[in-house]
């Protein structure tokens, strides 16, 4: 018997691990252990300095406590425009995502050259992060909410274009035969077929942006566009801490608020 | 026969107000292997579970041993559920572990300090827990990882880390019911050998009542949360069993329009 | 016959309807609220054309001199993203385990843990760095303290859905055995969440990359902060090509991510 011969070849010690088991773990684990430390070397962050302005912190946290309402008026005016920012940039993105992941999903058109080209656009659109495309636009646009709109699209219109390809694609290939034995056209199959089957993970896909793209939205400010962004970073520059702490708590609320909802909207639908 | 059970007016009520049990009391003694049958949602798991205090009473005593678990916490509780060993519908193994790991689990509740942090058995529980392992014929699977195993060798893996635990009592919660019928037969076989060869006291939750008639010394009856018989097979007349199921018998017998889980019968 | 003939379900319409209505209400109230107009887009699509091919065709290289330093700059992006995210999941671990009602020993602490990592998580990792920023001065070693905020409090919550989901059952069966905390940690919720915990974690270290490169942008350092030098210095065909490094990098490491996450859930 097996556990015999193991007793007799080793005398010592019973082995109780898997006997072949997968490596990957434990040498994956030390690997990102080694680089972590190989990074916090190559950073050279100056832990003292960091530390011990750790109190400072406590001080500052203090202040933001202290809210002050007196400028209560300019924050919800931008608080609503970084609210609006993000919905318009959702819903033009929404229009868009779909109409480019119909060019994406490899089963509607059927031209792997087209769909393989706008996946490879989409996915180097992606890569680059909201705020980058946010500066360009404003460089480009100058202020104002047509950059902000723009630049949230751009990345928005890129994750939606890949998620609704994917949920296209997942529509089963008997499904679009079948129609395309009636004789129905490509935009009419897609249409009546395709978005009706892939409305709730629509639904669902765009529940998870408007979370991203509001507190996307909100740091927008920081790097130059208006909104929200904007009041914190320049009352916190101004040493303005009460009205920093009402605008990020509002921040908060509002993204709080949007998680809660969306995770109820998918309970209900599962 | 020593006595190793006792219920005494036990109630247990759910925050949201419904009384899972509602005045339990019996006595259990060594050697005995009692079935306890009852509809489901009857309070049958949560008896159980308050044997071990996986779940807390609201009211009465229960007396595990001598000892009462109700007033344990911390080590003592710790040090009482050791004695009582438990098998689970869902097997409850860790599917990446080996089996002899899972199985050596059964130790853990003994070893202290860092040797059981990171499972550092001693070759004395290795060599019980082979050869445990091989009384349960699982011999050529003791390294494979738990996942690999089909649903009976699965549940012979939990059988085994019990075990291990030497317990007095040990508790079963619908150990068949997720499986097929002729390893359901080989689970209720290798349950009363392997209690019987040890003098363990064996408590079963069971949804067949053709199978707990046939194993059990004693069959307990459970409906709403209270024990509507508690007798030997023998006198689980059809008015009994239609007293626990609040149903005719020919009803049950012949699944007719009953729901999924009491169909579970005739499977059996 | 002068209704037409209905083809879904009556309530589903009226839900459908429901839906429609709103999306098209917020859609125009919040057009009018920040006056955007796409038409303006669309007319200024000349200058915006010309802008593009004039100042940001093509990409140009930086300075001879100059490329080693965007290059380190973006090994900082890169160390800085992975060493925060480690640190971080290190932490969500420990937190992690009593952050859920069914394994924590203190069962009524987890829902304190568990919002105070919402608060965390739902404020932006760039509302944390201005925060840290205005108490601890500008640099890389505050940039690193506010993505290990946000990626903490992230990984809280799903380290403490993937427990729930996974090791309940095990978690038990080691009470009835008598096993201690420490021991259920060790022998039942590692063995079996690990995996999980890992896919997770190079999650976190794709938006890590992500929000490291815009933490730069505003003093945390790295290549978000050679570009946004570039861009106010107005040389956007240098800032192309930095973007197209972004680009290549978060691409690269995407892939590597999701090579690795398949290796992990085999």
């Amino acid at each position: 018997m097996e556990n015999v011969i193991i007793e007799k070849k080793i005398n010592k010690k019973i082995p109780v691990k898997c006997k072949n088991k997968s490596n990957f773990i434990p040498i994956f684990m030390i690997s990102v252990a080694i680089l972590t430390i190989l990074s916090l070397f190559y950073l050279n962050i100056d832990w003292v300095k960091l530390f011990s302005r750790v109190p400072d912190m406590g001080h500052v946290f203090w202040q933001l406590g202290h809210l002050d309402f007196s400028k209560i008026d300019l924050i919800f005016s931008s608080l609503l425009e970084t609210i609006s920012i993000a919905v318009l940039s959702l819903l033009y993105s929404l229009v868009l995502g779909i109409i480019f992941g119909m060019f994406a999903a490899r089963n509607i058109f059927k031209i792997k050259a087209l769909s393989i080209f706008t996946q490879s656009f989409f996915t180097f659109l992606r890569a680059v992060p909201t705020p980058v495309w946010v500066l360009l636009m404003l460089v480009c646009l100058g202020m104002g909410p047509e950059a902000g709109v723009a630049g949230l699209c751009v990345h928005t219109t890129a994750f939606f274009t890949k998620s609704f390809a994917q949920s296209f694609e997942s529509i089963s290939d008997e499904t679009i035969e079948a129609l395309e034995a009636t004789g129905a056209g490509r935009l009419s199959i897609f249409f009546n077929a395709i978005i009706p089957t892939a409305l709730s993970q629509i639904v669902a896909w765009a529940g998870m942006r408007l979370e991203t793209n509001f507190s996307e939205c909100a740091i927008l400010g920081m790097v130059g566009a208006g909104g929200i962004g904007f009041v914190i970073s320049s009352s916190l520059k101004g040493y303005d801490y009460g009205t920093a702490g009402v605008a990020i708590l509002l921040v908060f609320i509002i993204a709080y608020l949007i998680e809660r909802m969306f995770v109820r909207i998918k309970r209900s639908i599962n | 026969m020593k006595q190793i059970l006792k219920f005494e007016n036990v109630i247990k009520r759910y925050p949201n107000g419904v009384h899972a049990l509602n005045g339990v009391s019996f006595e259990m003694k060594e050697g005995e292997f009692i079935s306890v049958i009852g509809p489901s949602g009857s309070g049958k798991s949560t008896l159980l579970r308050t044997i071990n205090k996986l779940i807390t009473i609201s009211e009465g005593t229960v007396v595990l041993d001598g000892e009462k678990i109700s007033d344990k916490k911390g080590k003592a509780l710790r040090s009482l559920r050791r004695k009582v060993g438990m098998i689970f519908q869902n097997y409850n193994l860790v599917y990446s572990l080996s089996v002899l790991q899972n199985v050596l689990h059964g130790r853990l509740g003994f070893m202290k300090g860092f040797k059981g942090i990171f499972g550092i058995y001693s070759e004395e529980d290795k060599k019980k827990a082979l050869s445990l392992i091989k009384e349960l014929g699982l011999e050529q699977f003791a390294y494979n990882r738990a996942s690999d195993l089909s649903g009976g060798q699965k549940q012979r893996v939990g059988i085994a880390r019990a075990i291990m635990q030497e317990p007095k009592l040990l508790l079963c919660d619908e150990p068949i019911a997720s499986l097929d019928p002729s390893s359901a037969k080989t689970i209720m076989d290798l349950l009363k050998d392997m209690t019987s060869k040890r003098n363990i006291a064996c408590i079963v939750n069971l949804h067949q009542l053709d199978v707990a008639m046939k194993y059990s010394t004693r069959i307990i009856g459970l409906s709403k949360g209270k024990i509507v018989f508690d007798d030997t097979p023998d006198k689980l007349t059809e008015e009994a069993i239609e007293k626990i199921y609040g149903t005719s018998y020919e009803n049950l017998m012949l699944g007719g329009e009953k729901s999924e889980k009491e169909d579970s019968f005739n499977c059996a | 016959m002068k209704k037409k003939i209905p083809l879904i379900a009556h309530d589903l319409k009226k839900i459908y309807t429901i839906f429609a209505v709103v999306v098209v209400v917020l859609f125009i109230v919040c057009t009018i609220l920040t006056n955007f107009n796409v038409m303006s887009l669309v007319s200024n699509g000349d200058a915006f054309w010309s802008f593009i091919t004039n100042d940001f065709l093509p990409p140009k290289l930086p300075k001879a001199s100059r490329i080693p330093g965007v290059l380190s700059s973006v090994l900082v992006t890169l160390a800085l993203a992975l060493s925060s995210t480690t640190i971080a999941a290190i932490l969500a671990m420990f937190v992690a385990l009593f952050g859920s009602e069914k394994v924590s020993p203190f069962p009524k602490l987890a829902k304190v843990v568990r919002g105070f990592a919402t608060f965390l998580r739902n404020i932006p990792a760039l509302v944390w760095a201005f925060i840290l920023f205005s108490s601890l001065g500008i640099g890389t070693g505050v940039g690193f303290v506010a993505l290990c905020i946000t990626s903490f409090a992230f990984m809280v919550r799903a380290f403490v859905e993937t427990m729930e989901d996974v090791s309940q059952d095990c978690v038990e069966s080691l009470l009835t055995v008598g096993g201690t905390f420490p021991q259920r940690v060790s022998q039942a919720i590692l063995p079996s969440c690990l995996s999980g915990f890992l896919s997770w974690f190079l999650y976190c270290v794709e938006v890590n990359i992500r929000a490291s490169t815009i933490v730069g942008m505003v003093g945390g350092g790295g290549v978000g902060m050679t570009l946004f030098s570039y861009i106010k210095n107005f040389q956007y065909d240098i800032a192309l090509s930095i973007i197209l490094l972004i680009a290549l990098m978060v691409i690269v490491v995407d892939q590597v991510t999701n090579i690795l996450r398949k290796e992990l859930l085999k």
